[in-house]
């Protein structure tokens, strides 16, 4: 593996040279030798290319992260161990469900804000279905006779369907009905970006505000694309479709490397239940000072890790990592170094003294004696606060 | 002019459809600046900016302050007048209510006389409607019954301050001068949680050196941090101030001249005080002789000084007694009327200063004027317009009138933006006089303890939905802003007051159209007055970041320090306190061993009406509890969160315990903002100060008690 | 903005107001992200608040899997965005102050962005604007390393002089966003 690792110029260009060789393989098989080439697709085959480039680099760059990396790692050493095979078949069950088709978190964040991001989600994902499936030539649909359809899969005649039956219509139609989706989301989410006050606070025009026009612009010319063939007799179309297909070459190039990255990776997810937290606010880990339940041991030993690998020295005098900790006892060591109250003071059969002397009260300065004019040598007058 | 008042330079985040409204706080004396953001399409409430440039508090807040404009559109508002009916209350109409407020009104008194009627007044509101109240119940209702729940607050300091410096302005000096003084005496303050934004001034002057002699039976934050914390016996304060100055008198800290010249009876001071040595004093107060010497001398070699007291000292049974002497402490160092040094008291309520100069008061007049001066009531009689005559006597403190009406001669009471179901002492006696009452009208804006117990209930406007002027801690006159429409069908209490006139047939003198006019109206009855308000104008408030009364004209400055010449009394000089030890209204015995004093937490205010339904402030103190000592705790083999009963001579009852060490061994502690069987007032002491009528809430004798299992009752 | 966080731990009177003034921020729907605790209730009132220290290099952004914590040109360390936070808590347990939160309902870490609506524009933000002792201030840069070395005098006056590897403990801690 590394000699042929070693005949490209880096991993990330090897991983992009065999998706694009595989890509290219499915297309001439799908295509039976390019025979069925739609040529109107090329403009999307090829952008759609460099997507799947571009998809391929940005995932290579991010599980290279270590962090990216210790979660995966601890990830596929789950999923190949015998034992779990219960828990990882629930976690990604559930996480498949919950996280990902019902995206019930976002709905927890809000409904409106819920319904935006599953229509836009789904709809994204079915346009894209739709559209690989025919820019690759995956899916087909052959005209067996005058009124009859056959869907093509891979090559491989598949069912046969009434050319003007419900089922072909809805199948006609379903780029009409995904771009519709991501229509209303889209407007949803727009209208969120500009009247809410709150998420204007973070919020980057390049990075929130574009890509919803990109998607805009993709539905608006797409959706047009149909009402001027269907109702307009035509009108534009040629110059339409240029136009849809500049929006979407755009949207597939943007992709990888804008926020709608975040999709691709979402299925990382299934690690929470899977590696670390099995049931939801159920922790197993206690904390090494205070006792109390706040993380797991896989956690801690993959964030210790990371914290190593990139050089963060986070341990303690006595050997243990500051992740030993719950949160609330690491604010407190961090205030208790702070005031010089770490260690043992004074008497250890006194009472704590929190104030030592050591630290100086913020107020603390001292008033030369002389400020009292007539003052005895006899009388205490050095008086510092409540050291007594 | 705009509603939103900042100076050049001030960055405030100001979002485009929203506007900020300036105004201040709704809760304490501190009165601290704020914008409120409110939304300009909608005028809905949306939240609070700082107000950096308000000198006395430059933007900063306490969470009650942060959280205050929660209250203003909360669900729980009242939004319509409730009337009970078979014991339920139910909504009707304005009409309806006023027909049957006229109605009992009416009745009541052509049966039993025109002192059947009372009103129970309040001081978190504006000084034009605190001047209404007095002039509703004396014109409007022509009874001679009618205090405020100032009585349980602010009066043993108005009874001090007059009898010492004969005029009651709550601090001699300007607030914004504590930073440059020397030394702060603060006794029976929990500054740090009752007046948190005051702190930044004592947290600015000890980092210039200043020191701090914090007097209090808890180790309180303040106290913390003092350079000497004494930590005294509840009630014995005056043995505390009287020791103190037998050291300033023995160890000539004493400024002769300044005494010579502006005090009278300093020769009967120093005998008075001559025994009481350190050692009795300690013997007396609890509190080590090294620490009284240590903070005397502190005390007495300051050039400059802040004496400083509240409710600690105040709400005993010899609460002016106590002021006097705390006052004469400064008095002997020559410091009133100095850059940096004089004395203060920490106002409890938002307008605990304006509220108790104008008039609800039983004995007062506006403008601080003497009901039993002949010359006051005619000259307020003819700004009323009534036949002086007509003006009814003087009547009883807030407390007593409840013995009156178990004595059966009040029946019928008003009770105006106060909450005494919670906030009186020996609640179940107040609970009681309630329930024999004819007929009892409620203005209030949520259903307060109080409220449940009205037969008419009307919805009154928060702070926020009217405008109008109050006074803060330090006398400062300020401008509140209205922010919004009222809510519901809410009315302003001038609204309600005026209302209620016209129907007992007095509309000719509460033909008010506007805020505006009461303004110009109660300036003029001020006029002359101590309190004297007729140069104020909303104007020269914007002007003048608010004026200093007395300010007697338009062209006149205000005036920020007092006393600088000389002191209001008859002769221009001020009255030494000439006070011996005298025991306070209960102390420990075999049947109730320890001390329990009450007080505040930093989440709540008063009664707790208000900020007991604010979520944030819910979520930091939702019940009260009781504070001890571990030692005090181990004798009883309580652990923290044990519940304890707490019993004294009148009630008992059950909370949580809270060890810690930052409270003396022999007092228990408990916060006060809760009703009905959480409130601590069910306990405390009706023991009143023979002058101010001031009630015992910090000292009385209670026995402990653990329970083993117990059920926290629901806290609003 | 050349503006630091400056905190002093013996300031704080523990009204929990910058708490309150931190569900006041923009973007923090409702919910603080500060802290504000009792060093220990048993033996005195002192508190302490606590915030997030915008470090140059965060741990918590080190951990992330799923690369969700940014830092703003101004140098502002931002709550995990929402639509990469996989919500899988290393960043809280990075953190080597105890900072983030976690939300479970939704899903997502937040943690103290400065109130990035006020402070990019140089506005302090809600819990330094506040905080009624001085505890946190927003103060020049300048003038925290003035406020720095007046400290570290006044310990020199009482004669403890601080030794290589505990001298941190002789001044005060600060943080915050600065562009030196």
């Amino acid at each position: 593996m590394s000699s042929l690792e070693r005949s490209f110029y880096s991993k990330t260009s090897m991983y992009a040279f065999f998706v694009v060789l595989i890509l290219s393989i499915s297309v001439w098989f799908s295509t039976g030798q390019f025979k069925h080439m739609d040529m109107a697709l090329l403009g999307y085959l090829l952008s759609s290319m460099i997507f799947a480039i571009g998809l391929t680099i940005r995932m290579c760059a991010w599980l290279l992260r270590p962090a990216t990396h210790k979660v995966i790692h601890r990830s596929f050493k789950n999923l190949r161990t015998r034992e779990r095979k219960n828990r990882n078949l629930k976690s990604v069950f559930i996480t498949a469900m919950e996280n990902i088709f019902l995206q019930k978190f976002i709905f927890k964040r809000g409904l409106y804000r819920g319904i935006q991001h599953w229509l836009i989600s789904w709809g994204c994902i079915g346009s894209f279905a739709i559209t690989f499936g025919l820019t690759f030539g995956w899916m087909r649909f052959d005209l067996i006779d005058p009124e009859t359809y056959q869907i093509v899969v891979f090559n491989v005649p598949t069912m046969i369907m009434p050319a003007h039956g419900l089922l072909a219509e809805i199948i006609y139609n379903g780029l009409n009905i995904t771009a519709s989706l991501v229509l209303i989301g889209v407007c949803m989410a727009i209208y969120r970006r500009i009247k809410d006050n709150d998420v204007k606070v973070t919020q980057r025009f390049e990075f929130d505000i574009l890509p919803l026009y990109i998607l805009l612009a993709v539905t608006v010319t797409g959706l047009f694309l149909t009402v001027s063939y269907v109702l307009l007799e035509g009108f534009m179309h040629h110059y339409l479709t240029l136009i849809h297909q500049v929006t979407v070459v755009i949207l597939l190039i943007y992709f990888p490397f804008g926020k709608l990255f975040h999709l691709p990776i979402r299925p990382l997810t299934t690690a929470v239940p899977m590696n670390y937290q099995e049931k939801v606010q159920i922790d197993t880990r206690p904390c090494h000072s205070c006792g109390a339940m706040y993380s797991n041991d896989d956690q801690i030993s993959d964030v210790k890790g990371i914290l190593e690998i990139q050089a963060f020295d986070l341990q303690l005098e006595d050997g243990t990592f500051l992740a030993d900790y719950c949160p609330a006892c690491r604010r407190r060591i961090r205030v208790m170094k702070q005031l010089n109250l770490g260690g043992p003071q004074g008497n250890p059969f006194q009472p704590i003294e929190t104030r030592n002397g050591i630290q100086m009260s913020g107020f603390g300065k001292k008033r030369s004696e002389d400020f009292y004019e007539g003052s005895n040598e006899s009388e205490q007058t050095t008086v510092h606060g409540g050291d007594q | 002019m705009s509603d939103f008042v900042a100076k050049k330079g001030v960055k405030n985040l100001q979002h485009k459809d929203e506007k900020l409204i300036t105004t201040h706080c709704c809760y304490c004396g501190m009165q601290c600046g704020m914008h409120i953001r409110v939304h300009k399409r909608t005028g809905e409430v949306r939240g609070v900016e700082p107000r950096y440039d308000w000198p006395v508090t430059m933007g900063k807040m306490c969470p009650k302050g942060v959280t205050a404009y929660q209250t203003i559109e909360h669900e729980d508002r009242i939004k319509k007048p409730l009337i009970k009916k078979n014991g339920k209350f139910v909504e009707a109409s304005w009409e309806e209510a006023l027909d049957l407020i006229e109605k009992n009104y009416k009745g009541l008194q052509s049966k039993y006389g025109k002192d059947a009627l009372s009103v129970f007044g309040g001081v978190s509101m504006t000084n034009e409607k605190c001047y209404l109240v007095g002039k509703y119940a004396r014109v409007a209702l022509g009874t001679r019954y009618i205090d405020y729940n100032g009585r349980f607050c602010m009066s043993s300091a108005a009874g001090g301050f007059i009898r010492t410096f004969g005029v009651d302005r709550g601090s001699t000096l300007p607030w914004t001068e504590l930073e440059h003084s020397d030394c702060f005496f603060m006794a029976g303050s929990n500054t740090a949680e009752c007046h948190p934004t005051s702190i930044q001034w004592f947290w600015k002057a000890k980092d210039k050196g200043a020191k701090m002699i914090v007097v209090d039976p808890r180790e309180t934050p303040t106290a913390r941090v003092a350079d000497v914390h004494l930590d005294l016996k509840p009630g014995t304060d005056s043995a505390l101030a009287n020791g103190m100055m037998h050291i300033l008198v023995k160890e000539g800290y004493v400024d002769e001249a300044y005494v010579q010249e502006r005090c009278n009876n300093y020769e009967q001071l120093k005998e008075q005080v001559a025994h009481f040595t350190p050692e009795y004093t300690s013997e007396k107060t609890g509190i080590s002789i090294e620490k009284i010497l240590k903070a005397a001398h502190i005390f007495g070699r300051s050039k400059r000084s802040v004496v400083m007291f509240a409710r600690g000292v105040e709400q005993q049974s010899k609460g002016v007694d106590n002021v006097a002497l705390y006052s004469s402490m400064s008095l002997l160092k020559g410091h009133i009327g100095k850059f940096a040094s004089g004395v203060a008291t920490f106002t409890g309520q938002g307008n605990g200063q304006g509220g108790r100069e104008h008039g609800q008061k039983s004995d007062l007049l506006p403008g601080y004027r003497k009901l039993t001066d002949p010359e006051a009531v005619k000259y307020i009689s003819s700004v009323w317009g009534i036949d002086p005559e007509e003006m009814p006597k003087p009547g009883v403190s807030a407390y007593e009138m409840f013995d009156e009406i178990q004595k059966g001669n009040i029946r019928a009471m008003h009770v105006i933006c106060s909450n005494p179901a919670v906030s009186a002492p020996n609640t179940e006696y107040i609970w009681d006089g309630f329930k024999k009452l004819d007929f009892l009208v409620v203005s209030d804006f949520f259903l307060s303890e109080t409220a449940e117990y009205a037969d008419v209930v009307l919805p009154a406007t928060s702070w926020a939905e009217d405008e109008g002027t109050t006074t803060n801690i330090e006398g400062r006159v300020i401008r509140i802003r209205k922010v919004r429409e009222p809510y519901g069908d809410s009315k302003t209490d001038w609204q309600i007051m005026s209302e209620i006139a016209k129907r007992m047939g007095k509309e000719k003198h509460f033909d008010y159209k506007n805020v505006s006019e009461i303004f110009e109206e109660f300036r003029l009855a001020t006029k002359g007055g101590k309190a004297d308000y007729y140069g104020v104008t909303y104007d020269k408030i914007d002007e003048q970041d608010g004026v200093f009364w007395p300010c007697p004209s338009e062209d006149h400055p205000g005036t920020p320090t007092m006393f600088k010449e000389r002191f209001a009394t008859e002769d221009g000089k001020a009255n030494l306190a000439i006070v011996d030890w005298r025991e306070p209204g209960e102390i420990p015995t075999e049947d109730y061993p320890h001390i329990l004093t009450t007080g505040r937490v930093v989440y709540h205010y008063l009664s707790g009406n208000q900020t007991r339904r604010v979520n944030f402030l819910m979520e930091q103190c939702p019940l009260p509890y009781v504070e001890m000592h571990p030692e005090l705790a181990s004798q009883y083999n309580f652990q923290d969160g044990d519940f304890c009963k707490l019993t004294t001579r009148r009630s008992s009852m059950t909370v949580e315990v809270k060890l810690t060490k930052a409270i003396r061994e022999d007092t228990v502690f408990i916060p006060y903002h809760w009703g009905k069987e959480l409130s601590v007032n069910q306990l405390t002491n009706p023991c009143l100060d023979p002058i101010s009528r001031m009630p015992e809430f910090k000292v009385c004798a209670v026995k402990l008690q653990k329970i083993a299992e117990y059920e926290m009752p629901s806290p609003i | 903005m050349n503006k630091i966080m400056y905190l002093e731990f013996e300031r704080c009177i523990g009204c929990r107001s910058c708490q309150a003034a931190c569900r006041e921020c923009g973007d923090h729907d409702a919910k603080e992200r500060n802290y504000v605790e009792y060093v220990d209730f048993m033996e005195s009132r002192q508190t302490y608040p606590m915030l997030c220290m915008q470090c140059k290099d965060p741990a918590c952004a080190r951990v992330c899997p799923a690369n969700a914590i940014q830092i703003t040109e101004e140098g502002v360390v931002l709550s995990a965005m929402e639509e990469k936070c996989i919500g899988c808590r290393n960043c809280t347990f990075g953190c080597p102050f105890g900072i983030p939160k976690f939300d479970f309902e939704e899903n997502k870490m937040y943690k103290c962005d400065m109130c990035y609506d006020r402070s990019k524009h140089d506005i302090a933000p809600m819990c330094a604007s506040v905080c009624p002792s001085d505890a946190i201030r927003f103060i020049d840069y300048d003038e925290m390393m003035q406020l720095r070395r007046k400290r570290t005098q006044m310990n020199l006056i009482e004669g403890k002089k601080p030794q290589e590897g505990n001298k941190w403990e002789y001044v005060p801690e600060f943080f915050g966003v600065y562009s030196d």
